[in-house]
């Protein structure tokens, strides 16, 4: 059996793992749903500032909320390696002709449609509430990419080298507030237009989430910018470039 | 009246059926006629400056039941663990069946069955799908590894659990599903790491039993390691006894037991050639 295969079985079997445990299914979700009606009806009167892209605060929020599903979602796929480890199997897996990369790939798989699924029910939910894609079905999915990408590169990356150091599920679970951090110091609820403070502006410049985010965003509200969208992904490129091989060499390190 | 039929009588078991599958998808056996299992020097010294094994020299021949026994810490399963290609080794070479174990590792991978001391199983899936895997990955087709998984389930007497999960099952019984997961491709080197370590005396007995079964019908190459002298008196034809890293001696274990005494146990044969108890090391580890 060549490689791909072997990733795609394995894949298979993250997919059918997931809905095994209830409580990450529904934790994985449902707080980025109520997250979204939450801060969808506190800030809905932000629409109505003038030069706001929108006059629909759901619809500037619906990018928002697929990285919400994505960046911190990446993260049970740490915890889901860190148990792996602990209990033994991630080196099960290693005694068949297989490889470390092998079997983080078809994790990773797995992973990316799971994260996929649940980024398209925010962008369902988001129709439902009366939010429109602007470039229709092929805009929403080049969003659930570009969003799911950045997962993987980002808190996908650093679960994994912290699962990878600590073997230990609830310490990888510890950190998965950080990747809202990621996604709240970006223009994620408000444009930065309508941001006074130049310090926080600052800080959302140089957030490489916001140079997806807002590719995203325009994908949702206006059309496609093929140079920010260039950029987005190029920003993911480079965050991939430094996170992947740190991830390969620490793993080297801790097992060799 | 009723005498047991003879087609029952002759009816073949989950063993013989297995055999007959390994028949059907034979797997080359070794890549050379020499001895499947050879170290040369072995050694490993992790980063921590910790030098778990060293230098260790040892042969072991196809179809032989070999174990390495010794004290926790002993390097019993770091050696074990650069046989079966999941820890590289910093000194020396090894070979299994016929292939260097850093330089070929899939090929060695595709050869062995390794049952860790930590039955590394996935605690979301059943018996079943994980023995599935493990033969699907080691490349039989959807059919044969679920035909295969069946009857080795039903061989360790785990019919009943093979869909339940293994998160429900007991550490007994996930050691012999990682057992089985092991056997799916048939093997012909098999590697147990402390392959009873925390069962009963029952289910100790039953692993033995079986093991025994596997190796005389499959001609497995068999090497483990154990801490309990008497699994390796039980089940090995030569041990090699192993403290601090190296091997202090080798052999049947009846010839070791006579250099010592005439009613010498392996434990005396441990303090005979390291000058301590081995109760006592236990104890220390």
């Amino acid at each position: 059996m060549n490689a791909p295969a072997q990733a795609l079985l394995l894949a298979q079997r993250a997919l059918v793992q997931f809905p095994r445990n209830p409580i990450l299914l529904g934790f994985s979700v449902m707080p980025v749903l109520i997250m979204y009606l939450v801060f969808g009806g506190l800030f809905e009167g932000v629409a109505e500032l003038p030069g706001f892209p929108t006059d629909n605060y759901f619809e500037y929020l619906a990018p928002t909320a697929v990285l919400l599903a994505t960046v911190p979602g990446i993260g049970n796929a740490g915890v889901a390696l860190a148990a792996d480890l602990q209990n033994g199997y991630f080196h099960k897996l290693l005694t068949t002709p297989t490889s470390v990369g092998v079997v983080m790939l078809g994790r990773l798989l797995g992973d990316c449609v799971r994260l996929a699924v649940q980024a398209a029910l925010v962008l369902l939910l988001a129709i439902a509430l009366g939010a429109e894609v602007a470039t229709g079905v092929p805009g929403a999915l080049l969003m659930i990419v570009m969003g799911t990408l950045l997962g993987i590169v980002t808190f996908g990356a650093i679960s994994a080298n912290l699962a990878i150091r600590t073997r230990d599920a609830a310490a990888v679970q510890a950190i998965q507030p950080m990747a809202f951090l990621l996604i709240f110091l970006t223009s994620a609820y408000q444009s930065s237009d309508h941001i006074d403070s130049g310090v926080l502006r600052t800080i959302i410049d140089l957030n490489p989430a916001e140079h997806v985010l807002r590719p995203m965003r325009e994908l949702m509200l206006s059309g496609y910018d093929w140079g920010d969208i260039g950029i987005g992904f190029l920003v993911i490129a480079a965050l991939g470039v430094v996170a992947l091989p740190i991830t390969a060499r620490n793993y080297r390190s801790a097992y060799s | 009246m009723t005498n047991p039929s003879p087609v029952a009588a002759t009816a073949p078991s989950p063993l013989d059926d297995l055999l007959a599958r390994e028949r059907t998808q034979p797997l080359e056996r070794t890549s050379t006629l020499g001895d499947p299992i050879v170290l040369e020097n072995l050694g490993k010294t992790y980063p921590d400056g910790t030098e778990a094994v060293r230098g260790i020299s040892l042969r072991v021949a196809a179809g032989e039941s070999f174990g390495i026994l010794g004290p926790n810490g002993a390097g019993k399963s770091t050696t074990i663990g650069m046989l079966g290609t999941l820890v590289k080794p910093t000194a020396g070479r090894a070979s299994v069946a016929g292939f260097d174990v850093v330089g070929r590792p899939t090929e060695v991978r595709r050869r062995i069955g390794f049952a860790m001391q930590q039955a590394g199983v996935d605690e979301f899936a059943t018996p079943w799908e994980l023995v599935v895997l493990q033969g699907r990955l080691h490349g039989l087709p959807k059919h044969e590894a679920s035909a295969r998984a069946g009857l080795l389930l039903g061989i360790m007497e785990l019919a009943d659990e093979a869909d339940r999960r293994l998160a429900t099952l007991s550490g007994g019984t996930k050691r012999r599903v990682d057992l089985a997961a092991s056997l799916v491709h048939l093997p012909p080197v098999l590697f147990l790491d402390e392959p009873t370590e925390g069962l009963d005396p029952r289910s100790r007995s039953g692993i033995w039993d079986l093991l025994d079964r596997l190796r005389s019908r499959l001609g497995v190459t068999l090497v483990l390691t154990t801490h309990y002298m008497e699994e390796g008196d039980r089940l090995c034809e030569r041990i090699a006894i192993i403290d601090r890293g190296t091997v202090v001696a080798e052999g049947a274990p009846a010839a070791l037991k006579a250099t010592v005494g005439r009613d010498a146990t392996l434990e005396d044969v441990y303090l005979h050639y390291t000058g301590r108890a081995f109760e006592d090391t236990r104890m220390a580890a």
